[in-house]
């Protein structure tokens, strides 16, 4: 239990759950060095990061799984082994198999269970949308189908926050669409979810929030719109006469290749600086299109820089 | 509406959290059932052995050898849950990721091992009630309602020290062989304890190791049959046998996961 003075800087700052200069290692391998992570009231919160950066390492010791070498962890103000705080945690996780057996819907029964207030089992299945996958046992069910049926198990115990570990893996279009809408309902009722994934659009449909981690560190954290802002580089690409060679070597140009016959890609921080020059040099430049790095780009940029 | 501050969480009723520890009891029961790995050895093959070896094929023994058979199969019958269900479950949940995920949901404490041996007794209750029926049709046996019931008291004791032995199984060997060290041991409590044939030389000498043994002797005694050693021996190594194997199990979990 936290004291007063503890609560009140929660409250704060409004912080559900909370990771401060945390490290964990395994053997040889530092999988976080002094993280500091934080979920706040309500919000979607992306990790997004390389395999091996250390998302799943946080989500285990958030959720209590694992105990760190050095830092704190808090979840609910609380210690995470403490059962109480685990009641407000939904969780999905990447690498678990069920009980062969059951179905679905005994499943769903049997998480709901250890929660306070749950869903009804129809409730749980209504919003995840498996209505079709209820009855059958959970054994015979596809990839895609245990995920979805996964996430109904996540759900089901209505809870203030949702860790989600890489949720739509293997999941087809519509399962996904639905996945992010039901995510979109929960937001907006006040649920808080910690989301990890590999897919950039996944954090750029549905996160009010980006942390990009790299071997065990925060590189970056912000809106979508900052993370992209915070990569400075753009891309342009136009159909030159001009060497590419050349071009590459320009100040400000960080490489340039050509992709077709006379078409090249241009990478650069001063995007008006490179075009001025571009179409003084060659007056017969055409087809030309500058755009912002996507938040894909920028997620690979980041994580490729050395953390400071 | 007052917002939440960020350390509310909601509290569990008592009822509820008695709930938590029946329903998983009642679908640990339920997948055991349905997976015919567990279910034939545990549920039909004591019927189906008793039935053929203990009530049929004992024509010639008359009623002192059929008591012994009965009290023999009774105590096969009620290892088989604890045995197999911890013995293999506990390993196979352990290595395919369960149980860790079931320390991030919010399990009550305990209910994780409370519901195997809730269910190890379900199912040695049904297991009991048959061989019970069968004796009592089939049977040659001379064992009064007094007698059955104290052999049946005798036996829900017996399903502890099954659990432990198939706890430490669990906690101890990989998934992938847990279920052919359940069968030896299994096998060996069965036939090396002189439950259902005289042992001779070596094999009579070390009779006390298994804990079947000694179920056996207890069971004897509390109906009256020919029996070895005193209550309070039995009794004392059941305990302290399923103890200590507890322990090692629980020091093997604690470390493994």
């Amino acid at each position: 239990m936290a004291d007063d003075g503890e609560r009140g800087a929660q409250q704060a700052q409004g912080a559900l759950a909370r990771l401060s200069g945390v490290s964990k290692r395994y053997g040889q391998v530092q999988a976080l060095d002094g993280l500091d992570l934080e979920v706040r009231t309500g919000e979607l919160l992306a990790v997004l990061g390389p395999n091996g950066a250390g998302k799943s390492t946080a989500i285990a010791l958030l959720l209590g799984l694992q105990r760190p070498d050095a830092g704190e962890v808090q979840l609910f103000g609380r210690s995470p082994h403490d059962l109480a705080a685990r009641r407000g945690v939904g969780v999905m996780m990447q690498d678990v198999m069920l009980p062969d057996g059951l179905r679905v819907r005994e499943l769903i029964a049997m998480t709901a269970a250890y929660y306070p207030a749950p869903l009804s089992v129809a409730e749980a299945i209504a919003q995840a949308g498996i209505e079709k996958l209820s009855d059958r046992p959970y054994a015979k069910l596809s990839g895609g189908q245990k995920r979805q049926a996964q996430f109904a198990l996540a759900i089901c115990g209505r809870p203030r926050l949702l860790f989600l570990d890489e949720p739509t893996t293997g999941l087809d279009v519509n399962a996904r669409e639905t996945l992010w809408a039901t995510l979109r309902k929960l937001v907006a009722d006040g649920t808080a979810i910690v989301l990890t994934t590999h897919y950039i659009e996944e954090a750029q449909a549905l996160a009010d929030r980006v942390v990009v981690m790299a071997r065990g560190r925060r590189v970056a954290e912000g809106t979508v719109h900052e993370m992209r802002a915070l990569v400075v580089r753009k891309r342009i690409e136009c159909v030159t006469t001009l060497d590419v060679a050349s071009i590459a070597a320009w100040p400000d140009v960080a490489s340039a290749v050509a992709n077709e016959a006379h078409r090249i890609s241009i990478a650069t921080t001063d995007a008006e600086a490179v075009v001025r020059r571009l179409l003084a040099a060659d007056p017969t430049v055409s087809d030309l299109e500058v755009r912002r790095a996507g938040l894909s780009e920028a997620f690979a940029e980041l994580t490729h820089e050395p953390a400071e | 509406m007052t917002p939440l501050a960020p350390w509310d969480v909601p509290q569990m009723s008592l009822a509820r959290l008695l709930g938590a520890y029946l329903s998983d009891a009642k679908y640990e029961s339920l997948r055991v059932l349905r997976t015919p790995a567990f279910s034939i050895p545990i549920l039909a093959m004591p019927i189906l052995f008793y039935t053929v070896f203990g009530a049929l094929l004992n024509g010639r023994g008359g009623p002192a050898l059929a008591n012994q058979m009965f009290v023999g199969w009774t105590v096969y019958g009620v290892m088989g849950p604890g045995l197999f269900g911890f013995g293999i479950l506990v390993a196979v949940e352990r290595n395919m990721g369960l149980a860790t995920f079931k320390r991030a949901l919010p399990m009550p404490t305990g209910s994780y091992l409370a519901a195997k041996l809730m269910m190890a007794y379900v199912f040695a209750i049904v297991v009991m009630a048959m061989l019970v029926t069968a004796a009592l049709t089939l049977g040659d046996i001379t064992l009064d309602s007094l007698r059955l019931l104290r052999i049946s008291a005798v036996m829900s004791l017996g399903v502890i020290p099954a659990c432990a032995v198939g706890l430490f199984i669990g906690s101890w060997a990989p998934a992938s062989s847990a279920s052919a060290f359940a069968n030896i041991v299994y096998l060996a409590m069965a036939f090396l304890s002189g439950l259902f044939f005289p042992l001779s030389g070596i094999l009579e000498k070390i009779r006390p190791i298994w804990p079947t043994y000694h179920l056996a002797q207890l069971a004897r005694a509390s109906a009256g049959l020919p029996n070895d050693g005193s209550i309070g021996g039995h009794v004392a190594f059941l305990v302290v046998t399923s103890a200590t194997l507890i322990l090692l199990a629980a020091r093997r979990l604690a470390r493994a996961g």
